[in-house]
């Protein structure tokens, strides 16, 4: 497995700190830098378990058609143009005309270019050949099919069922909706917008009991569904329960008995993604309306600024207001070069006739992390920002409280290996299109890389910790800076190399006039010069996992590299 | 086995482009196929189209035999010994040797047929999806794919010469 690394986000901690990384439980805390937001007004990073999803439109993804909010709910989710999915295989389903009456020796006639449409129309699918023929549903038009197709729908016993529980519900619900929505909606629903309010009120009008999300009003709900309970009356159903299911099953065993192939017996995929009740037998599946895919919008959970809204047309994939964590956090990209070179010299000698598998196999043991051995780590450092930004790195410092329950545990954790970042900070260049980047840069950066090698060094030399030549900036080029670090590993260490590292860097805040002196600037220096522009500092914990630590027995392979 | 001679009987109402390659006994009726690449005879019957990339092996040493208007597309391998007529090979399925084929069947994109002991498909044979599943066409619409795959036919004949090198037959 590559090395990887993912970045915190604070949302689930009770402290400031994250969690040890070798708990199970901490891989909930952790994402993807490309899965998070970045929040500006709270400078916070927020990923997807703690923003507020809210609708902002439905459409239907085959023909790209956005359906107002208002009729969303009278079509029942599903497309009501003429999208349909094949019962059989789910492809989609396009209208076709009838053969035209069919000559003796149809496949000899010549050409007929005038095969225009003659009705019946009927629904065909591409992929398997299914159509809507085999299920008796023909169409005079080929126009307004969907709205054929719900009067089948609607006719079902369970959808005139669901109807009639809604209408017995309707009077009750709204006494209880009027009696807790105002307190809840002054505090909660301020900021929430009309379809989504729509769609909250909906989800909560349709379930009884299921209150919008909120601890407090469900509560609330549940208090007064108790007190309301004894003044409506009973609900009486369609059907007898009883003699419903008497009807159904039998016909169903009945089936079962007289079955000869698994495959008359509709899968569950094609009976899944039906709304009512769906026969048994694969041949009776009617076509299916698409169902409406919704583009969300995210908010922050605590400023309820939005993070993401996309454009509200269908066809668009744009994004009106997009505040990605990319755009902000430098984008971390962790290698072993040991790893590396193990592949390359693998390529060159395995070219030729290596299975995959043995391949993968090999590959997998050659970027292995020995018990015993030390190894350097490369972290490829790339800035989206348009300064340049100082990094400083260290390892996540666990708090007093947490050690003190599970003290030797941690330690004997601690032991397995030991990790070695560069402890001075290093510059990362500014980001710009790729052409900006001119020799001239180079060189200014490169002097620049002169200094602050230095100063790394000398600073690793006095600390004395092992050895300095490893742990260091590495290279340096655009808005790249690639800092290696070492990790120690010993004889009886087992398990995941697998460690939280705080980043923090330092950016230079809204200021029109670049100047080079402050490069090397603390964020503590900065702050209080009033010449040197606004230096601002910002920390977020990551988890690095290089791989796992293999035994020196088994990968004999690597010893030989 | 003797060398493979080539032997090509090209109808002069077909479409051969200069870049296919042909090995062995090969017969195409009028129509319209490139790209062959076969070990034992092949007979390719009339209103064909073999696009590009497609591979038609005989594994066999009997005739393979092709009927007319089957439609194999792009980056498919047939090795079916035969094959009947209106049959869909789609894109980059593979057929296996075991199998033959009768009329009006359609073999999904990106299938792997391939049955361990002889299979002779029926009529309306419908093979389709990743676990290769298949179902019987009721065969509507069947006039106007026919109609559709002589028009494509005959748009390629008309095309194709304008912008490839045709191949003649041996004996023309």
């Amino acid at each position: 497995m590559a090395p990887k690394i993912e970045y915190y986000c604070p949302c689930l901690a009770e402290s400031p700190y994250p969690p040890p990384p070798h708990l199970a439980s901490s891989s909930y805390s952790f994402h993807a830098l490309h899965n998070l937001f970045f929040c500006e007004e709270c400078d916070a990073v927020r990923c997807n378990r703690c923003v507020l999803v809210e609708v902002s439109g439905y459409y239907c993804p085959n023909c790209l058609f956005e359906v107002p909010s208002a009729s969303v709910r009278a079509e029942k989710n599903r497309c009501a143009r003429n999208c349909f999915l094949c019962p059989n295989c789910r492809n989609t389903l396009t209208v076709v005309p009838s053969d035209p009456p069919e000559d003796v020796d149809s496949r000899m006639s010549p050409i007929v270019s005038t095969t225009l449409g003659e009705p019946p129309f009927f629904l065909y699918c591409n992929h398997c050949r299914w159509d809507s023929a085999e299920v008796d549903i023909t169409f005079e038009k080929p126009t307004g099919l969907a709205a054929q197709l719900q009067k089948f729908e609607d006719s079902a016993p369970e959808s005139l069922e669901f109807e009639r529980l809604k209408e017995h519900f309707e009077p009750f619900l709204r006494a209880s909706s009027s009696s807790t929505a105002l307190p809840s909606a002054s505090s909660h629903h301020v900021h929430t917008n009309p379809i989504t309010a729509a769609a909250s009120s909906a989800l909560a009008r349709d379930i009884p009991g299921v209150g919008k999300y909120n601890p407090l009003s469900r509560s609330r709900i549940g208090r007064d569904k108790a007190a309301h309970r004894q003044e409506y009356p009973d609900y009486k159903s369609r059907v007898e329960v009883g003699h419903a299911a008497a009807l159904s099953g039998e016909v169903d065993v009945e089936l079962l008995r007289h079955l000869e192939t698994v495959g008359e017996v509709a899968s569950l995929e094609q009976r899944w993604s039906n709304s009512w009740v769906t026969p048994l037998r694969a041949s009776d599946l009617k076509p299916l309306r698409i169902p409406l895919q919704s583009k969300k919008s995210k908010r922050c959970p605590s400023c309820r600024h939005i993070l993401i809204k996309p454009e509200q047309k269908a066809q668009s994939t744009r994004f009106k207001i997009k505040l990605v964590a990319a755009n902000y956090l430098p984008a971390i990209a962790v290698t072993l070069p040991h790893a590396q070179a193990a592949l390359e010299m693998m390529k060159r000698s395995s070219a030729k006739s290596v299975s995959a598998a043995a391949a993968a196999e090999e590959q997998q043991t050659a970027g292995a992390l020995i018990a015993g051995h030390s190894y350097s780590f490369h972290l490829a450092f790339t800035n989206p920002l348009y300064d340049p930004i100082q990094i400083r790195l260290a390892k996540a410092v666990v708090p007093a409280h947490m050690t003190e329950d599970a003290e030797a545990a941690e330690r004997a954790r601690r032991s397995t290996f030991q990790i070695q970042l560069p402890s001075a900070a290093f510059p990362v260049g500014a980001f710009a299109e790729a052409w900006e980047y001119d020799d001239e840069d180079e060189d200014m950066f490169l002097d620049e890389d002169g200094v602050e090698l230095l100063d790394a060094r000398g600073k690793k030399g006095k600390d004395g910790r092992g050895k300095s030549r490893s742990v260091g900036i590495v290279d340096k080029r655009a808005n790249v800076t690639i800092v290696s670090g070492e990790v120690l590993i010993p004889k009886e260490a087992r398990g995941d190399v697998k460690f939280n590292m705080l980043v923090s860097y330092t950016y230079r805040s809204d200021d029109p006039e670049p100047s080079e002196e402050v490069e090397v600037g603390t964020p503590s220096r900065s702050h209080g010069t009033n010449k040197a522009p606004e230096m601002k500092n910002f920390s977020f914990y990551t988890v690095v996992d290089l791989g796992s630590i293999m035994y020196r027995e088994e990968p004999k392979l690597t010893a030989d590299l | 086995m003797p060398p493979i001679r080539d032997k090509f009987t090209i109808h002069s109402k077909a479409v051969v482009c200069q870049d296919v390659e042909l090995k062995g006994d090969i017969t195409i009726g009028a129509g319209k196929p490139p790209m062959p690449l076969p070990s034992g005879p092949i007979v390719i019957g009339s209103g064909c189209i073999i696009e590009e990339g497609a591979i038609i092996v005989n594994r066999r040493k009997e005739v393979m035999r092709i009927g007319d208007d089957n439609l194999f597309e792009i980056g498919c391998r047939v090795e079916s010994p035969t094959v009947g007529n209106c049959n869909t090979v789609c894109t980059r399925a593979r057929v296996h040797h075991t199998l033959r084929m009768s009329s009006y069947c359609v073999i999904g994109a990106g299938v792997l047929v391939v049955p361990t002991e002889d299979e002779m498909l029926d009529d309306y044979t419908t093979i389709y999806g990743p676990s290769a599943e298949r179902r019987i066409w009721s065969g509507r619409g069947k006039v106007q794919e026919m109609d559709l795959r002589r028009k494509h036919a005959e748009y390629l004949r008309e095309m194709l010469p304008k912008f490839n090198r045709l191949r003649r037959g041996d004996g023309t």
